[in-house]
């Protein structure tokens, strides 16, 4: 902005005068702090007076400014200050500040420059010939009879000199009364204040009209602030006292002073109308004057009027209680009857401003305190509020200098009339909703938006807004910069739900970290940031596991976040603040702690993809786990685990020490019909003491943070159970391999002999058929190609979350292929199929020696003559043999059961393959019926099906 | 380390393609020919233990024992490059160092007198190793020292390590020169019979396949043995390669041969490999890149019987079929294309296979050596139980059956202990072999559950009668 503020401009001026070792903007700084930070009175004093020290005029203005100072807002004083020294004209501090604030200023500075005179009021004096002080009271005081009004009431009463002692005793009276009310601080306040208006207009004999105008608008302001903070709740009754008494003397048409009121009943807030020196009012026949005149007359009201200032003409009417919405923010004013027609029609186009401006006022009192965001924008609202005294301020000037009339006024105030009333429905809308924090932003945004004919009006609630979003703004660059959060009001859209410590729940901690440390909280996310705001909560979250981690996150460069609805420039700064923490997170993950690298191990072991390891695994640990899972040792179980991942293959895995046994309390099928949330209609889950260690076993994984993150208890959960499922099958075609080794015995045997066996040794290649290619199924066709996808995807992966994403899809999708998930019968079909391997496998072992003995021998006997006997007779000869072990039931014969366990069997597997068919019919998506091609790969299965189907049928057409 | 393999070559054949897979193991796992592993192979991710050992100095041994009976072969051997990677221990070359001749006989009792020394080798090497899984034998069928030598070793290692498998890698004679070992029938039966009875699985490398494809598919015009051998050691070292870079499946030796056969008898396998080049194609890298190798075009040349290892000559009666297949799929394999190519096979039927069970292909998705380069995406290796192998065993039947009707050349073999009282070896390995014949065509059928040998048809008590034999043989 090429244009400079006057305020600046003076005091700039003054600096190169003194060389002062002050900048204009730090003098500002320092006078607009809140109260709070402020300098002492002292040293902001002793700032003004170091730059002023060379002007002529420099011990009234330094008095004057003193006086000032201790009454008032610090501002106030430098802008007299400035005043005092400008050569220039001092419009308004609007030129320099934001937007919003010059179209207040702006079309009134345009009316007075073409005003061919100055346009400021302070330049109007600097301009007059004599000195101020002596000159003053004489202006006063001929305007004063020139305009024939002897009730230009407060200037009057404090200029005149001989009127003194009346001001005087009237803040006297004031003094008592408030005092009689046991007033408060506040009110102490307020009378000190007074009393030193009073004093210095008595010390130094001040006649400057509009200077002790712009005093006593300032000390309106500053007292209201002081007052209204404290005292809110009481204004609706005070208000309905003065109500009262304007009531009633509105149909009289005569103004009377509601001076009954005791003066703590009636305002503790701004000057909400409360009468100053109602008293000393007398009463007006303002339909006496010629219009012209009552056009000065009202227009002094009407200045002081906006300012809450209560005058005789206009009356402030009772605030209705039971107005619900607008109405409850809004002040009507009742007009003198007596005023000419025309010039009420203009007050009344007018009044809706002060109407407006006191709603602001009370709103902004109302709300102190209610959150930063709040804060700030009453803040903003208050910077607001100087302007606009400026502007009566210039009024009033203009006014003194007779150029003022209400059309002129009402063609000023305008801009300002339409701002404040948009401003003023946006608060009471925002209030009438309750919002607060977020969602007075997410208001504001949408009020933005709407605004869009509207470009003035929009752009001063842009420039609310802003304000207003500043320390949202904040907090939300501490979160997505640092991961932190300072939020004492609960406003901010992220919530830290720290309840337990890292150190604390070591394993548990991970999963629930993810999800639940911080969460978004729905309520709280204004509406420029809810596309966003998930981003957001993964950036700070993101730079929290960073920090977890132990790494010092550093912000890359200086990030400037502020709110602009115009340029949206905020989406993309947080567009970048979450890129970069996605990517270092990711770093972290994936390089500093090789998360890829630990999901290969997990897959070697919990996977079997490191075979080789397995079956060793699974010789180490044959005795162990055949086992009762009481019995089982979970030591010898990790000794074993350990030796063999020592002498393995697996000695080069860096990882392989994070790997340990787990024997869980239940098998698989239990765990997932219990997962699955079924009923166990039939399926008794075993009893722990019948459980042996092989179906309790399980392999688990133990990661540090951050790997833990992702290899977080609910994903090893869910390695496990395909483990499980895996290592079992895995367990049965071993069983199934030995008997092999042991059955190639038979190739020895003689022809004759060997044909015995065949039912048998087909059965037990069917059986390994069935299980390897379920395990082929599982391993090659699910798992593999699910991982390869995997690892694709984690190629091109963006955030952590997406990690997360992906590995839980890998599993579950592996879960589900595996048939584990998706009904938990086709899981206890597998366990079923696995157990009839088993025990076939049991019984081939006991039968071994038996017909090993008996076949060699026979063999060695004589070869061609048991080849001439029949060939029932080595049957039977052998059932004698088989007899004696298969105590079940000693009538069957080796080959009469090896026929039942091909009948259970086949059984089994046919009801599996059904299982699947019909559930791939119903879900054609899955792969399930892979497997049943891959069983079933030579239709030798489907020709069996035909002709169960067929020996059914028969069969019931025979019954 | 569990599933050790300690391999066994045999004569003059198993000697050299013994060399030549060790030599390619050497390249694969990235050992010197000295045996010591070179720099850029220190990735462990491969399993070196199952084929070797480390000495105190950590070179890597072979678990290899060589066995001959004369020294030209095992002398080049120690000639070359590699005769520091073997252990001198385990090479024994017999002190009369005359050979076998030829001759089963001779080599078989030349085992008889040697066993105690060849077993201390075997044994000590068994010793040193933590789980033996079993013992790999390189051998041909059809001369002395690998037929005979090696028949009485399966039977002895059999009988001493029941626990433990015998794999063969058995070079059958080509069939379309004429040998000049004219006891070659003789051999071939004998040592069908212990291959049959002592052995649990038998890979059978067809000469006349092996010749057969260097000529059509490799464009060489009389190949010579190196070439031929290049070709089993490719065959030899893929087949074991789920045991070196383990995977899922198919990770010992044991799981490797459980699923591909079914009954004792039936253990003899073929196999098949594609892609092949010779070095003369990789030189001038025309044919190379006319190929498209995807995991299907693998799977369905492997179904192709020109790139059979194994020349079983047509198929009369169309009615011989796969009784199981594996196939080992190396290179850059999309696992999800495992799946289509199967049911492309399944869907255009073009696998035939037995009616009496359930089988399908199992693809065994292997790693590859990263230190070998292979020109080739995909590659793929079958091993495979085809009930037409029996058309081999015919045709030594027949053969045999033409040599022992005219009861010619038996004098060599009377000589031996074993033939001292009468030829009945002779006719019982015959005999066996007969049953296997028969049980391969009974598995072609549908009752093979309920089919029983029928006993030499004609001569079940007269085992001397050639008439009714050869007409048994003509009617299998």
């Amino acid at each position: 902005m090429s244009r400079v503020d006057p305020v600046r401009q003076v005091l700039a001026d003054l600096i190169s005068e003194t060389q002062a070792p002050y900048t204009p903007e730090t003098i500002v700084r320092e006078f607009r702090a809140t109260y709070e930070r402020r300098l002492p009175l002292q040293e902001l004093l002793n700032i003004l007076v170091n730059i002023s020290v060379k002007r002529p005029n420099f011990n009234e203005v330094t008095e004057e400014v003193t006086d000032i100072l201790r009454r008032k807002d610090p501002m106030y004083a430098l802008l007299v200050f400035a005043t005092r020294y400008s050569k220039g004209t001092l419009t308004s501090r609007s030129n320099a500040s934001s937007e919003m604030t010059s179209s207040l200023g702006s079309k009134f500075s345009l009316g007075s420059s073409s005003d061919n005179c100055s346009s400021a009021p302070s330049t109007g004096h600097s301009s007059a010939p004599s000195t101020a002080h002596s000159s003053a009271p004489s202006t006063a005081h001929s305007s004063g009879p020139a305009t024939g009004s002897s009730r230009i009431s407060l200037p009057q009463a404090q200029d005149i000199p001989t009127s003194t002692p009346v001001s005087n005793r009237k803040s006297g009276d004031f003094e008592t009364s408030s005092a009689g009310g046991g007033g408060g601080g506040v009110f102490t306040r307020r009378r000190t204040s007074q009393r030193s208006t009073g004093s210095s207009k008595e010390d130094r004999d001040r006649g400057d009209l509009s200077v002790i105008k712009e005093r006593v608008l300032s000390a309106v302001s500053n007292r209201s602030l002081n007052s209204y903070r404290s005292l809110t709740s009481d204004a609706p009754s005070s208000r309905a006292n003065i109500a009262n008494g304007s009531g009633a003397k509105t149909p009289t048409h005569s103004v009377v002073a509601p001076t009954g009121l005791p003066d703590e009943d009636r305002t503790h807030l701004l000057w909400d109308y409360y009468k100053v020196d109602g008293k000393k009012l007398q009463k007006l026949e303002i339909a006496a004057l010629p219009v012209i005149s009552q056009q000065n007359v009202l227009l002094s009201e009407l200045l002081h009027c906006l300012t809450g200032v209560r005058e005789n003409s206009l009356v402030p009417l009772q605030p209705d209680h039971t107005s619900v919405g607008l109405a409850k923010f809004e002040t009507s004013f009742a007009i003198h009857m007596q005023l000419d027609r025309s010039l009420a029609e203009l007050v009344q186009d007018i009044l809706p401003l002060a109407s407006y401006f006191m709603g602001i006022q009370k709103i902004v009192t109302a709300t102190d305190g209610q959150g930063q965001v709040v804060n700030s924008l009453n803040e903003a609202l208050q910077e607001l509020t100087h302007d606009y005294y400026l502007l009566i301020v210039q009024a009033d000037a203009e006014l003194k200098h007779q150029r003022l009339t209400l059309q002129k006024l009402l063609y000023y105030l305008q801009p300002t009339i339409w701002v404040l009333e948009e401003i003023w429905t946006s608060l009471v809308d925002i209030q009438l909703s309750n919002h607060c924090d977020a969602a007075v932003l997410s208001y504001l945004h949408e009020r933005i938006k709407r605004l869009e004919g509207d470009r003035q009006a929009q752009r001063l609630i842009i420039g609310l807004a802003r304000k207003a979003a500043e320390p949202y703004m904040r907090m939300l660059k501490l979160w997505i910069q640092k991961g932190v959060i300072v939020d004492r009001n609960q406003e901010f859209l992220v919530e830290d739900n720290e309840v337990i410590h890292r150190d604390e729940l070591p394993e548990h901690y991970s999963d629930d970290y993810w999800e639940k440390r911080y969460t978004v909280r729905r309520g709280h996310i204004p509406s420029f940031l809810e596309k966003y705001s998930d981003k957001i909560l993964r950036t700070g979250k993101y730079l929290n596991v960073i920090r977890q981690c132990g790494k010092r996150v550093m912000p890359t460069q200086e990030m400037r976040l502020e709110f602009d609805p115009t340029s949206e420039l905020h989406v993309s700064v947080i567009n970048d603040a979450y890129y970069f923490a996605a990517r270092m997170l990711l770093d972290v993950l994936l390089a500093e702690n090789d998360l890829m690298g630990h999901l290969q191990s997990v897959k070697r072991y919990l996977l079997l993809n490191q075979g080789d390891f397995t079956m060793q695994f699974m010789d180490a640990c044959e005795d162990e786990l055949s086992k009762n899972v009481d019995q089982v040792l979970p030591m010898t179980l990790e000794n074993l685990l350990g030796l063999t991942l020592r002498l393995s293959s697996a000695r080069n895995d860096p990882y392989k020490d994070d790997l340990h046994c787990e024997l869980l309390p239940y098998d698989l099928v239990t765990q997932m019909s219990k997962i699955m949330n079924q009923k166990e209609e039939y399926w008794q889950s075993q009893h722990r003491l019948e459980l042996s260690g092989i179906e309790c076993f399980a392999f688990t994984y133990e990661v540090k943070w951050p790997v833990s993150l992702v290899l977080n208890h609910i994903a090893i959960s869910k390695y496990q159970m395909l483990f499980r499922q895996l290592f079992y099958c895995k367990h049965v075609e071993r069983q199934l391999c030995k008997i092999w080794k042991e059955n190639s015995i038979a190739k020895k045997f003689s022809p004759q002999a060997a044909e015995l066996y065949r039912s048998a040794f087909t059965l037990r290649q069917r059986m390994m058929n069935a299980i390897q290619n379920l395990e082929y199924y599982m391993m090659i066709e699910i798992i593999e190609p699910n991982w390869h996808i995997f690892i694709e995807k984690m190629k091109k992966v963006e955030n952590v979350d997406n990690v997360l994403r992906l590995h839980q899809d890998f599993l579950d999708s592996c879960l589900k292929n595996c048939m584990l998930t998706e009904s938990s019968e086709m899981n206890r079909s597998i366990f079923k199929l696995c157990n009839v391997c088993l025990k076939f496998c049991d019984f081939i072992q006991r039968s071994q020696r038996f017909f090993l003995d008996a076949e060699l021998k026979s063999m060695v006997c004589d070869t061609h003559d048991s080849a001439d006997s029949s060939e029932s007779e080595p049957e039977s000869s052998h059932r004698s043999q088989v007899q004696l072990e298969t105590s079940l039931d000693p009538e069957d014969t080796f080959s009469e059961r090896v026929t039942r366990f091909d009948l259970e069997f086949t059984g089994l597997l046919i009801s599996f393959l059904q299982q699947i068919n019909t559930m791939a019919k119903k879900n054609t998506a899955d792969r399930f019926m892979n497997l049943v091609h891959r069983i079933n790969f030579n239709a030798f299965y489907s020709d069996q099906m035909d002709k169960l189907c067929a020996k059914d049928a028969m069969g019931q057409a025979n019954s | 380390m569990p599933s050790e393999i300690i391999t066994l070559q045999l004569g003059q054949c198993g000697n050299q393609i013994g060399f030549e897979f060790w030599k390619r193991l050497c390249l694969e796992h990235g050992i010197s020919p000295s045996g010591v592993l070179e720099d850029f192979a220190n990735d462990g991710m491969d399993r070196k233990d199952v084929f070797f050992y480390q000495a105190d100095d950590d070179h890597y041994i072979p678990r290899a024992v060589l066995l001959d009976l004369e020294p030209r072969v095992i002398n080049t051997i120690m000639g070359s490059a590699y005769s520091k990677l073997y252990n001198p221990e385990n090479v024994y070359l017999s002190k009369h160092g005359g050979g076998a001749g030829n001759n089963w006989a001779s080599g078989y009792s030349q085992g008889d007198k040697l066993q105690e020394e060849v077993f201390d080798i075997i044994d000590r090497e068994a010793d040193g190793s933590d789980s033996l899984e079993g013992f790999i034998l390189c051998h041909s069928i059809a001369g002395g020292t690998g037929s005979g030598m090696g028949s009485f070793i399966m039977e002895r290692l059999a009988d001493r390590y029941p626990k433990k498998l015998i794999q063969t890698y058995s070079v059958f004679p080509n069939q379309d020169e004429i040998s000049d070992v004219v006891v070659q029938p003789y051999n071939s039966m004998l040592t069908l019979r212990r291959l049959t009875t002592a052995a649990d699985s038998v890979v059978v490398l067809d000469n006349t396949a092996l010749n057969r494809i260097a000529c059509d598919r490799l464009h060489i015009q009389n190949p010579s043995f190196s070439q031929i051998n290049n070709l089993v050691s490719t065959i030899m070292s893929v087949s074991t390669t789920t045991l070196r870079y383990p995977s899922y499946m198919n990770n010992n030796l044991i799981g490797l041969m459980a699923p591909l056969i079914p009954t004792p008898q039936l253990h003899f396998l073929m196999t098949g490999y594609t892609p092949l080049t010779s070095d003369s194609d990789v030189n001038s890298q025309q044919t190379v890149n006319v190929r498209k190798t995807t995991v299907l075009d693998v799977m369905r040349r492997l179904l192709q019987p020109k790139n059979m290892m194994v020349s079983t000559g047509p198929d009369k009666s169309n009615h011989h079929c796969y009784i199981s297949i594996l196939n080992i799929i190396q290179g850059e394999v999309d696992p999800s294309q495992v799946h289509k190519s199967l049911q492309r096979i399944r869907d255009r039927k073009m696998a035939q296979f037995i009616p009496w069970g359930p089988t399908s292909i199992q693809v065994a998705l292997s790693r590859s050596s990263p230190y070998v380069q292979s020109n080739h995406r995909v590659s793929g290796l079958m091993l495979a139980n085809h009930t037409s192998i029996c058309s081999l065993f015919e045709r030594t039947l027949n053969q045999y059956d033409k040599l022992r009707k005219r009861g010619a050349f038996l004098d060599q073999f009377r000589r031996e202990d074993i033939f001292k009282d009468d030829l009945s070896e002779l006719d019982e390995s015959r005999e066996i072999v007969d049953c296997l014949v028969q049980e391969y065509a009974a598995a072609t059928r549908e009752d093979y559950m309920q089919f029983s040998v029928k006993r030499g048809a004609a001569g079940a008590g007269d085992a001397k009668s050639e008439d009714g034999r050869s007409g048994t043989s003509g009617g299998v």
